[in-house]
């Protein structure tokens, strides 16, 4: 299986970089990752089932908040802190989605857009718990369970977010090939078809907006244990549209592309904001060009340009990401 | 003290508010109407208003000058973006593409924003002439709270006299209704689509210039303010343009009064004012259901 050794051969280059890179890179290098797992999160809804989730945010928010408060309040070990946000987030995801899979298109896009901002609002009228515009600070990185410390250090938790993001893309990749991908791919080609043949399309979208959120909320709750605050922002619609921009830029619809795209992105952000005060002049820019001329993404014109199928990962995933880590 | 007095104060003060998220909504609900887009660098051209705005009032010392100049700029910058860019998106099936595209041109507009006047707030006075107070049953109110009420009136009224008197709001309606008939007719549908692009530009800069005033412009003024605006359309309706008017209201008496009773909650109310309307009608108030 072709796929399998280039996944094994990216694989062991981004387990072989913390080795390869100084350790002020590593930082980048987590923080590139992680927003690698959201925008791959977004892209189930985006890329397969064309629901322009404008609120992706609330997922990120929602995972950090709860990691914050599960983490200061009860203080259980890490990977289990980790686990109760994301818990947390996908049950807080179910009504949203409930609601918001009620329309589609536009309206979904503002729906999902109303519930960031109202968990944006909600920080500020819970200000006793949530911290208000200060945000949780102080998040700990608690060790266990077992003993185990290894991901307390930051060359551990890169391989701690890298694991999670390598299992979260194997999950993505199985789901989008399952008989479940199958009736997603059919609602973003013609949702009226796949209700003709006896699919219940609702169920569907609740499950993937449920899903998004899940690995969303994975990507925050990953997030504010490596930074050690969560603040209101996480929440804005700022930073909803720039993971979509993630997406779109790195291709929607491939699960890789987006990963790359936000790898890509905060390296670009990360270099450039030392050379330049122009960077979101830019990141618009480059924006504007790909929705216009390159709606398939980087990964597709990658794709198309060695000529593979668009759902393999070939070398060039390895590749883009160590030339970008140089 | 005098409660009826403090309950008029209160209305007034929210119509001052509902005047100038007006201005902003009727503009993206038009475009909506017209070309299904959802325009997301709306705050962004409101914002440009604003220091198009106070930066005619600096150069020229006239209020009055720069209520004209300012929406004829932002206005045919709105136009140049539709024919340069828009334009290439009208054959993709994909709508979501408007969302991206109006989206970058958001980030980018903001940034030369930026580069133009610099990080730091323009202030702008209140003019001359409408600085006073007026006592109304007691309570003192601003003048230019009065005047921005007038003319938000006016402009709604005109706006609404204009698409159901004129020819060319009867084409307006017409395209939103069904766009391939009447270009089969022998109208220049794509002439209607840039004329509403910058019609809306043009009255959300109006906005800009009348709300620069009161807050002073600054980078992300229009952050926040676009969000109000989609709320106001989606209550109201997507492409209703009574429904822009009634939506306006109603947003600003829930920040009016919502930020006057229940701080804390002001901001929660607008969002939950909409899930609401969404809830029992998905189209909203005087939307039709898609």
């Amino acid at each position: 299986m072709n796929w399998k050794v280039n996944f094994g051969v990216t694989a062991g280059v981004c387990v072989l970089l913390p080795f390869m890179v100084p350790q002020y890179s590593l930082t980048v290098l987590i923080e590139a990752l992680i927003f690698g797992l959201f925008a791959m999160s977004l892209d189930l809804l985006v890329g397969y089932c064309r629901l322009y989730s404008f609120g992706h945010a609330a997922a990120y928010g929602l995972g950090a908040y709860s990691t914050a408060l599960i983490l200061t309040q009860l203080q259980p070990s890490l990977p289990i802190g980790i686990v109760l946000a994301v818990l947390v987030t996908i049950l807080a995801a179910i009504p949203i989605a409930w609601i918001c899979t009620r329309s589609t298109g536009i309206s979904f896009a503002m729906l999902t857009l109303a519930f960031a901002q109202l968990g944006y609002a909600m920080l500020f009228r819970f200000r006793d718990v949530t911290g208000g515009s200060d945000g949780i600070v102080g998040i700990p990185r608690p060790s266990g369970p077992l003993g185990i410390t290894w991901f307390q250090g930051k060359t551990g938790y890169y391989y701690l977010v890298l694991g999670c993001l390598l299992g979260s893309y194997l999950l993505c990749r199985a789901i989008v090939r399952s008989p479940f991908g199958a009736v997603l791919a059919g609602i973003r080609e013609n949702e009226a078809k796949t209700i003709a043949l006896g699919y219940n399309t609702r169920v569907y979208k609740i499950a993937t907006v449920v899903l998004a959120y899940g690995f969303g909320g994975l990507a925050g709750a990953l997030y504010a244990a490596f930074a050690g605050f969560a603040s209101p922002e996480l929440f804005f619609w700022l930073v909803s549209g720039r993971v979509l921009i993630m997406v779109v830029v790195g291709g929607a619809g491939t699960l890789i592309g987006p990963i790359l795209g936000g790898v890509f992105f905060v390296f670009l952000e990360h270099e450039l904001s030392q050379v330049t005060d122009l960077w979101p002049l830019i990141f618009g820019s480059i924006f504007i060009a790909f929705v216009m001329f390159a709606p398939e993404g980087i990964w597709g014109i990658l794709t198309s340009r060695f000529n593979a199928k668009p759902e393999v990962p070939n070398s060039a995933s390895g590749k883009e990401t160590s030339d970008a880590a140089a | 003290m005098n409660f009826l007095g403090f309950i008029l104060a209160q209305c007034l003060s929210a119509l001052s508010q509902a005047a100038i998220l007006f201005f902003i909504a009727c503009g993206l609900t038009l475009i909506f109407g017209i070309m299904r887009i959802v325009n997301f660098a709306h705050g962004v051209i409101f914002m440009l208003g604003a220091y198009v705005g106070v930066t005619t009032v600096a150069v020229t010392g006239s209020f009055l000058l720069s209520l004209i100049v300012a929406p004829i700029v932002v206005g045919a910058v709105g136009m140049a973006f539709e024919r340069i860019f828009l334009r290439y998106l009208y054959g993709r099936r994909d709508g979501g593409a408007y969302l991206l595209l109006t989206f970058g041109l958001a980030v980018v507009l903001s940034e030369l924003i930026r580069i133009i006047w610099g990080a730091q707030p323009l202030s702008a006075g209140i003019p001359d002439s409408l600085r006073g107070i007026v006592v109304i049953l007691d309570q003192p109110f601003p003048l230019y709270r009065l005047f921005l009420i007038a003319l938000g009136i006016a402009a709604a009224v005109t706006i609404w006299q204009f698409l159901e008197r004129t020819r060319a709001g009867l084409l307006i309606r017409a395209v939103a209704q069904n766009s391939e008939m009447v270009q089969a007719l022998g109208t220049d549908v794509d002439l209607v689509r840039t004329g509403v692009f910058g019609f809306g530009c043009a009255m959300a800069a109006l906005g800009g210039v009348l709300a620069a005033p009161l807050v002073t412009a600054f980078l992300g003024m229009g952050t926040t303010v676009v969000i109000d605006a989609f709320v106001i359309v989606i209550i109201g309706g997507m492409g209703s343009f009574l429904g822009s008017l009634i939506g306006s209201i109603l947003v600003a008496f829930v920040q009016v009064l919502g930020a006057y009773y229940f701080q804390d909650l002001a901001l929660a109310f607008m969002y939950f004012l909409m899930l609401t309307v969404l809830v029992i009608r998905p189209g909203g108030l005087l939307g039709k259901e898609d």
